[in-house]
């Protein structure tokens, strides 16, 4: 059975873009849905320790923004849902379907108490803890999830029914279908985010074979204090590290995987964990091996210069491949590219700093073909004077969707992309 | 009430790998807890004693302290590896 719906916009992504843009719009007056596909809204921020470069805690301003646009009254969020395809039929008048899929829980009554996690016997990788360690089959996301409310898995789910039995509020709900809706909107924000490169690619980083190779993301959520283990540890035998190297550009800048812009993050990323790190493990040695450092925005060289006042050791270097020692060290072999020779540094972990992609599957959701630039970006059209506007009058992109940017291009970018909305809403000149 | 896990049952069959994920984790977790019943140990002590690589140690027992069944002790004297021991 499907239902119908009438919106002003259709945001689809619920990152920190997305809902930016959502909340300028709905603090207009318009009606906003946000389509987001994961369980809980927030995209990456919301799982980042720190960021550069004020050092503020990522969640402490994350959170408030989300919990303000589940709030508001002119904001409907579909989480778990996907859009499965958007038709322009005239200006101000796009058709889209959307699928809500079970969560098996009901959203109205749940309270998030976790009572159901607490007897569920199901164990998997946790993956908003980057596979460190394992989670329930019926869950609350991670803490400060919106909504904070528990979920079952169905994949891993056995069956038992000991959530059901459990749960206090009677929230869950094994006879939960996957909904259909079909929307009418005046306009569409593409806010799909980006997604991470993956480091087995490139084999002779050694990520997943040795385990004291980890991603940058793995670190960041070692930095949080929502951490998957006790403190900084290496996953291969829990060792507190002493000696950390971070290899930059891991997937970036790089034609043999098939991604050769910068990713525009990585660099500035790395010097902020290394500096996270100092202060968490303060006998620790940081090595950064780079190919040039990009600290090109506002206070980043300043914030560049502050991790080598620190202490942080700056080697530019092409990492070759790393091996594995007995005990677990790794052996870096790398081109010392200041001096022209090739050398070797034994560290304890590796921290690969992977670089960021296009989201696919963006351009296949719009019957009027959503036009995408050479690296797989929504396109911007008319990248100076209107640079949210895509090659479809009333679509408009917000945030990495339309290229790899830090947290404050991404809000710059979403304020472009709700005042272009706007415009168009109000008829404006926005419309070829 | 009656419970929808029955019906969910009558439509859906559990795959042999969530089953058997279940007794695999079970298992291990015994063990582990088992050598922490005497002492407080390390990773690689624990790793050591139930034969078991280590990555696997850590990644269980880091679960099982999310899931409140063991803390975290003191470091060793080199400070290199933390002693976790049974949650009472
Ligand atoms: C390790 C790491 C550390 C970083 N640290 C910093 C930092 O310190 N400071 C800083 O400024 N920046 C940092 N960044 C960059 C920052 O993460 C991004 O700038 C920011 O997250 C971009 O937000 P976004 O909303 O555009 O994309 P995302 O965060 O990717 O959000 C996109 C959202 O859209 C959803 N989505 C995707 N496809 C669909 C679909 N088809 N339908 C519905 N929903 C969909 C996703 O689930 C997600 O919720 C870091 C990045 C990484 C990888
Ligand atoms: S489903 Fe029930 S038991 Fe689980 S968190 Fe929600 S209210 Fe608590």
């Amino acid at each position: 059975m499907s239902k119908s719906e009438e919106y002003d916009v259709l945001v689809i992504g619920g990152g920190i873009s997305g809902v930016e843009a959502s909340l300028n719009l709905a603090n207009q007056g318009h009606k906003v849905l946000v389509v987001e596909k994961d369980l809980s809204v927030g995209g990456k921020m919301i799982h980042l320790s720190k960021v550069f470069p004020t050092l503020d805690c990522s969640a402490c301003i994350t959170t408030p923004k989300v919990s303000e646009a589940a709030r508001h009254s002119n904001i409907t969020i579909y989480t778990y849902s996907q859009v499965n395809d958007i038709d322009k039929k005239a200006e101000h008048d796009f058709r889209a379907s959307i699928t809500k899929f079970p969560r098996y829980v009901d959203e109205e009554s749940c309270t998030g108490c976790q009572v159901c996690e607490d007897k569920c016997p199901v164990v998997v990788q946790d993956q908003y803890q980057y596979d460190l360690v394992g989670r329930k089959a019926a869950y609350v996301p991670f803490s400060i999830a919106n909504p904070r409310i528990a979920a079952i898995d169905i994949e891993n789910c056995s069956l038992c029914g000991a959530c059901e039995r459990a749960c206090p509020a009677d929230c869950i709900d094994f006879t939960q279908e996957k909904q259909d809706i079909e929307i009418k909107v005046k306009s569409v924000i593409v806010a799909t985010g980006f997604k991470l490169f993956d480091p087995t690619l490139i084999p002779r980083y050694g990520f997943g074979l040795f385990k004291n190779v980890v991603t940058s993301m793995q670190m960041e959520r070692q930095l949080v204090p929502t951490r998957p283990f006790n403190n900084v540890l290496r996953p291969k035998d829990g060792k507190m590290p002493d000696n950390i190297a971070y290899v930059l550009c891991a997937g970036s800048r790089d034609e043999t995987v098939g991604n050769p812009i910068c990713s525009q993050v990585c660099c500035m990323y790395s010097i902020k964990q290394a500096q996270l790190l100092l202060g968490a493990l303060p006998m620790a040695d940081v090595t950064i091996y780079y190919l040039n450092i990009r600290s090109f925005g506002k206070g980043f060289n300043e914030f560049y210069q502050q991790a080598k006042d620190m202490g942080v050791t700056f080697v530019k270097g092409k990492i070759g491949k790393v091996e594995e020692l007995e005990g677990g060290d790794l052996k870096l072999r790398y081109e010392d590219i200041e001096q022209g020779v090739v050398k070797e540094a034994n560290h304890d972990m590796v921290v690969l700093s992977v670089g960021i992609l296009a989201n696919d599957g963006v351009t296949s959701l719009f019957k009027q073909n959503l036009e995408l630039d050479q690296f797989n970006y929504v396109n911007q059209k008319d990248l100076l004077a209107n640079p949210a506007q895509t090659n479809i009058g009333g679509v408009y992109v917000a945030g990495t969707a339309s290229g790899p940017m830090d947290i404050p291009d991404s809000i710059l970018s979403a304020g472009a992309a709700s005042s272009e909305t706007a415009g168009y809403l109000r008829g404006g000149n926005h419309e070829k | 009430m009656g419970k929808t896990i029955d019906i969910i049952k009558k439509k859906r069959e559990v795959p042999q790998e969530v089953k058997d994920n279940i007794k695999a984790f079970t298992k291990i977790k015994k063990q582990i807890l088992k050598t922490l019943e005497t002492e407080p140990k390390s990773v690689p002590q624990i790793a050591k004693e139930i034969d078991l690589a280590q990555d696997i140690v850590t990644y269980h027992l880091m679960t099982l302290q999310k899931f409140g069944s063991v803390e975290v002790d003191d470091i060793d004297d080199m400070d290199e590896y933390y002693l976790y021991k049974l949650k009472k």
